[in-house]
């Protein structure tokens, strides 16, 4: 996986015309129809993962991790640069994206099993394994609405991390589940690592980092910082928590 | 990911498509459940509104305003459910990507599967429906099977491409502008009267019936007419006409659709 002087732009919109009844006003007006800025999510970004690392990005909060994992999905298009990719690619952006509450767990697997690119034999390979991996074969046959929204969370990533892709990318979803359940996960993970699967993650639980990864990636206002193995990145980053101010913005 | 246009683009697209097909039988599978769960009646409901419209419209234009055709119940039935096989996937069609945000912005799949699983889970209810509308004229008008009755797939093929072709440009303008949800509705009333769901093509003045079949629907509903309740082979220049509407409204739709496809993760 390969990403060449990659930037991706987004335009922040102070004004959005979204009815055509402004479009024409602001038209006839010779007001701009959209009032808008850009700013750089990720700016000229290389990065080069081989197949088989396991590889963790790191950053607060907008600086471009998400961005990095939607533009090697192919969720989004960047602006500029170029993203070579091999294999096939499995992205849990948000877990259970497809699930429908009036849906049965067996028919939401099966649905998300598609949604995810899988054709139906590859479905069928998988499906035991799948179960019996969320173990909770009772609620099965029971809709989803029914379910907690940790089981709604243990069933999406059963199916998402049965999947064997090439490439994995994980999206802040190692926090899934009881503690018995989130061991197996990252024992899963760490054996789909083990067989040489490639794997990407975004996630602010450390520890679980430090554990799954060997590599890190540190990135600030969509530039790199640092990339490193992981203790070393873990160490900087730890070390540069930012001030009690800085938090209250990023998050008002 | 390349944007290229042209046929040699297309190819890896269809591929594309192709690998998704799971996708496509399960959202069906998955409207159709949806919508028929913990309903004792199920279809029935389908059913009862479209005929309790053409009752009205029977009433209406056989007593009232007195339309001059013959068994005009027929008449109506032969045309009213693809009229709304026609509305009804318009009216889902055009929500679709607003309802499958979370979707969308979060996995990469070729989006257009949405609108596609929209018209095939009206598709399957239509196929029931023109079931029981064949049997219909068969045992009550023709009293035999009429030989032009082979053209109806042909018919449902035109009818869903065109479907799926109308649906994919106002689907993505619906994405960037809102005001679709308010002129749609307006615009399919209008095409209610524009189109020859009451009323036969043939009454309209010769004069205007050029600028009348600009609308491909109503190409659509005459052959209908003509190979269902007439029971007789359409008019070949009718036929390849309304066949080459479908295909031409369908490559516009696509190709506006996939003109701004790329940046709905972004806006929708």
């Amino acid at each position: 996986m390969e990403l060449r002087g990659v930037s991706k732009r987004f335009y922040f919109y102070e004004h959005r015309t979204s009815s055509l009844r402004e479009w024409f006003i602001r038209r006839i007006l010779r007001r701009p129809i959209h009032v808008r800025h850009a700013a750089f999510s990720l700016r000229n970004l290389d990065l080069r993962i081989q197949p088989g690392e396991s590889v963790a990005l790191l950053g607060h909060n907008g600086s471009g991790k998400s961005t990095v994992l939607r533009l090697v999905a192919g969720i989004y298009r960047p602006t500029s640069g170029t993203i070579t990719t091999a294999g096939r690619i499995t992205a849990v952006i948000e877990l259970g994206a497809g699930f429908h509450p009036e849906l049965t767990g067996v028919e939401n697997i099966r649905l998300y099993g598609a949604v995810l690119g899988l054709t139906r034999p590859e479905l069928q390979a998988r499906y035991d394994e799948i179960v019996a991996f969320a173990g909770m074969d009772d609620f099965l046959d029971t809709p989803l609405k029914y379910y907690s929204s940790g089981m709604e969370a243990r069933l999406a990533f059963s199916v998402a991390v049965c999947l064997e892709p090439a490439i994995l990318l994980l999206d802040e979803v190692l926090a899934v589940g009881d503690q018995a359940f989130r061991a197996r996960c990252l024992e899963r993970l760490r054996a789909f690592h083990a067989r040489g699967g490639t794997l990407l993650l975004v996630s602010h639980e450390l520890d679980s980092i430090q554990e799954l990864c060997t590599r890190g990636v540190w990135l600030r206002a969509g530039r790199v910082v640092q990339d490193a193995d992981i203790a070393t990145v873990l160490a900087a980053y730890r070390a540069d928590r930012p001030p009690a101010r800085d938090i209250s913005r990023e998050d008002p | 990911m390349s944007a290229g246009s042209g046929v040699l683009a297309r190819a890896p697209r269809m591929r594309r498509f192709w690998g998704y097909r799971e996708l496509l039988r399960g959202l069906i599978v998955r409207n159709l459940k949806v919508k028929y769960q913990r309903s004792l009646l199920g279809f029935v409901w389908t059913l009862v509104n479209p005929l309790l419209t053409v009752t009205i419209l029977v009433v209406v234009f056989s007593h009232v305003v007195r339309i001059q055709v013959p068994q005009y119940w027929a008449f109506l039935l032969s045309g009213y459910f693809v009229w709304n096989f026609m509305l009804q996937t318009l009216s889902t069609g055009t929500w679709i990507f607003a309802e499958h945000s979370r979707l969308t912005r979060s996995v990469s799949f070729p989006s257009e599967i949405l609108v596609f699983s929209a018209a095939g889970s009206r598709l399957i209810e239509f196929a029931a429906e023109i079931a029981l509308i064949l049997l219909a004229t068969i045992l009550l008008l023709h009293h035999s099977v009429p030989a032009s009755y082979v053209l109806v797939p042909l018919l449902v093929l035109i009818q869903v491409v065109m479907a799926i072709g109308l649906a994919l440009p106002i689907a993505t303008l619906s994405v960037f502008y809102h005001d679709v949800y308010h002129a749609l509705p307006i615009a399919l009333a209008s095409l209610f009267y524009l189109s020859p769901v009451f009323y036969p093509a043939s009454m309209v003045p010769e004069a205007l019936r050029t600028l009348y079949f600009l609308n491909p629907i109503a190409g659509l509903l005459t052959l209908y007419h003509d190979v269902v309740y007439a029971g007789q082979w359409p008019s070949a220049v009718l036929l390849a006409g309304t066949a080459l509407q479908a295909a031409i409204v369908y490559a516009f739709g696509y190709a506006v659709f996939h003109r701004y496809a790329s940046v709905f993760a972004e806006v929708v």
